[in-house]
């Protein structure tokens, strides 16, 4: 067993710096079912989970954990937890659900899953926790209104140090306080990788603690641009650490090739993207997801290696897509446009879209008095033509 | 003739013998009608040669002033899918025919935007309301109905109507509407409406809110309108490297004029031949254009694929395929 699963908390009593926290667990426990869900949302290492595990120890709970990893669609996700909503638990012990890492379930591999859960809410009869990283995520704009939302912020250095210091003093691990100061302040409030470094470093303690060497985290976009542009490698998991999905990206790599490209390069890298695209659009028509494999590897690889060497590392300033944005605005602007060629298209026994090509053509005749009333045009639609 | 201001539908025929072209046709269906039992009907040709007005006189003939409860128009591009084309099918077959018909009529225009298996879906709906109901079906090209739809059906293939005819039509609305026309303007009228003859009214009613004497210099003018223009400036701008502002200017004119990228790649497939380069050059683009074309057919997004297709332009502008 690894050190921060031994360490993990048994006890509310024995959590540190989460007193108001857990006090909002517990009303959320006891005004059950006003409020149906619970988020806990944080960084990693802030004790999402063991706050949830801890919330059924203390009252006698069963607990039912998923992990987003056992879901792959929403049957899955429906046939193991709509029994366990509707069903009374075992010798008559009530239950909490706990999803963790919600953060997992994406719109893509585990379809519908996130509306799975908004209406497994609706009919529990068992309180559910849920925990994610980010819950700001558009995706989860429904579960926001239906779920209590609780903020874990990174633990204090101190907070971090203490714990540390008890563990060693535990596990008998002789090394100096500046030695675990370090592993807190490297831990950056992240206590599961300050108690795993902790346990790795342990064994030779004498050795320098690389305080470069960063963690596994989430990375920015612009850092992952940068690595595909200025780099030459057949990456294959760039895009792994990003909570981006592959379509996103997709976006942001279609803006920004003619900042890094040029001539060849620019060629191959739109070449690579249209492959993508070509696969994506087999995937939307034909459900076979299996050639994300093939839209992944063709705007991973297919960018960084459409140019012949790596690029140097200058400062490239990156710009967020800017199409869908153009596209929504163009389309709040000429919505009337729409609305009017669909009145006409009725009229003239056309297709709608015949006429939206021939609009500026037909506009003159749209805009006469007896024809404007003849297909009952709104004030706005009047006001539209006379301005365009 | 019908009392608007809309000239296609002012001086839309409404009988057999004010239709203008298409003469061996109207004669078969007339006689049909006459016997007040019609098979399904295929109505193919190009756009503007007068499916739907036969669509619409047929229907008349057969019902007389009651025509419109017994007749459903839809459109297969504009319908959202096969699944609301059968409910509304269904909705207007179930009950019976007013009249001395025993049957209803729907006219299906544009019957080849649906796809194959929307095809087969309706190919059921036709046999299972075949008691009740006639179709017609109009589409460009009966190649993309499938063949059992089509062996239901008695294919009519329209043509492009001739110069003389659109001189005809466009005759009697001139003097209708005391316009002047001049014969150099029909020239131009006859060529910007390309056999079209919806377009030729729609042209010469747009230029005559302008002036009542029209010249062949106005109808260029306005037929211009709708070509997608500026084609030309996206990819001059490709083909001097500038990449951002070709791909700039091309979503600016597909969003501004509405303009699907299918038919954006046509417009370029033919520009391309206007362009001052080498011309084994256009052979290597057109043959990019192409291949652009079809990847669009699999892909998702067609700008993605046409900005690949800007980047080919890119490279041809430096002598490089």
């Amino acid at each position: 067993m690894t050190l921060s699963e031994k360490y993990r908390i048994k006890k509310f009593s024995e959590a540190v710096e989460r007193d108001k926290e857990i006090a909002e667990i517990k009303k959320f426990l006891n005004d059950f079912p006003k409020k149906k869900a619970l988020i806990l949302y944080g960084p990693a290492g802030t004790g999402k989970t063991s706050l949830s595990i801890v919330s059924a120890l203390e009252n006698n709970f069963e607990i039912l954990e998923l992990n987003a990893s056992d879901l792959r669609n929403r049957q899955s996700l429906e046939a193991r937890l709509k029994p366990a909503t509707e069903q009374q638990a075992l010798f008559k012990k009530s239950k909490i659900i706990l999803m963790d890492e919600i953060d997992g379930v994406t719109g893509t591999t585990d379809a519908g899953g996130i509306q799975e859960l908004v209406r497994l809410i609706v009919t529990t009869k068992y309180p559910i926790i849920m925990t994610c990283n980010d819950v700001w995520q558009l995706k989860f704009s429904q579960l926001r209104q239906k779920a209590k939302l609780i903020e874990l912020k990174p633990l204090s250095l101190n907070a971090i140090f203490s714990i540390l210091i008890k563990i060693a003093e535990k596990e008998g691990i002789r090394s100096g306080n500046d030695f675990l100061k370090q592993v807190a302040i490297k831990s950056q409030g992240d206590l599961r990788a300050a108690i795993n470094d902790l346990q790795s470093y342990s064994a030779n303690y004498d050795i320098e603690i690389d305080m470069q060497e960063k963690r596994d985290v989430e990375e920015s976009i612009f850092n992952i641009l940068r690595k595909l542009f200025k780099n030459r490698e057949p990456f294959l998991d760039l895009f792994d650490r990003t909570n981006l999905s592959l379509d996103e990206i997709m976006l942001w790599i279609e803006e920004n090739i003619p900042k890094e490209y040029k001539n060849i390069a620019l060629a191959k890298a739109y070449y690579a993207l249209g492959n993508a695209d070509v696969f994506r659009g087999r995937i939307y028509r034909n459900q076979s997801w299996r050639f994300l494999i093939y839209q992944n590897i063709f705007q991973s690889a297919g960018i960084s290696l459409a140019k012949t060497s790596q690029h140097p590392a200058t400062f490239t300033k990156y710009e967020r897509p800017r199409r869908i944005l153009k596209i929504w605005m163009h389309n709040q602007k000429i919505e009337k446009r729409k609305t009017i060629s669909k009145k006409y298209a009725r009229f003239v026994h056309c297709s709608t879209k015949r006429i939206l090509r021939d609009f500026n053509l037909l506009k003159p005749i749209i805009n006469q008095e007896d024809v404007q009333k003849k297909l009952r045009l709104s004030e706005e639609e009047i006001d539209f033509l006379n301005k365009n | 003739m019908s009392n608007t201001n809309i000239w296609t539908e002012k001086y839309r025929p409404t009988k057999f013998e004010e239709m203008v072209g298409q003469n061996e046709i109207i004669k078969r269906v007339k006689s049909l009608v006459q016997a007040m039992n019609i098979p399904h009907f295929l109505f193919a040709g190009p756009a503007g040669t007068g499916k739907s007005t036969l669509a619409l006189i047929t229907v008349r003939e057969l019902f007389g002033e009651k025509w419109r409860e017994n007749y459903l128009e839809l459109n297969a591009s504009d319908e959202r899918g096969i699944d609301v084309v059968r409910q509304k099918v269904k909705d207007f077959a179930r009950t019976m025919a007013l009249e001395n018909v025993p049957f209803k009529v729907i006219f299906l225009d544009e019957a080849d935007a649906l796809t194959k298996e929307a095809q087969q879906a309706l190919r059921r709906t036709m046999e299972n309301y075949s008691t009740t109901c006639r179709f017609i079906l109009s589409c460009n090209y009966s190649s993309k109905i499938i063949e059992p739809i089509q062996s239901r059906c008695v294919t009519f293939r329209f043509k492009l109507l001739e110069k003389k005819d659109i001189h005809k039509i466009v005759k009697k609305i001139t003097e209708s509407e005391k316009l002047k026309l001049s014969d150099e303007a029909f020239e131009s009228l006859y060529e910007a409406s390309e056999g079209d003859c919806r377009r030729a009214i729609n042209l010469l009613q747009a230029t005559s809110s302008i002036s009542f004497d029209i010249t062949s210099e106005m109808i260029s003018i306005i037929g211009s309108e709708t070509k997608p223009k500026d084609i030309r400036v996206v990819l001059d701008y490709a083909l001097a490297g500038d990449f951002e502002n070709a791909r700039e200017k091309l979503l600016d004119i597909m969003l501004n004029e509405s303009i699907s990228g299918t038919d954006m790649i046509k417009a370029i497939q033919k520009e391309i031949w206007n362009l001052q380069i080498e011309p084994e050059l256009k052979v290597k683009l057109t043959e990019k254009t192409g291949e652009v074309e079809f990847r669009m057919i699999e892909g998702s997004d067609d700008f993605i694929q046409l900005q690949s297709l800007l980047a080919s332009f890119v490279l041809a502008g430096q002598g490089k395929n």
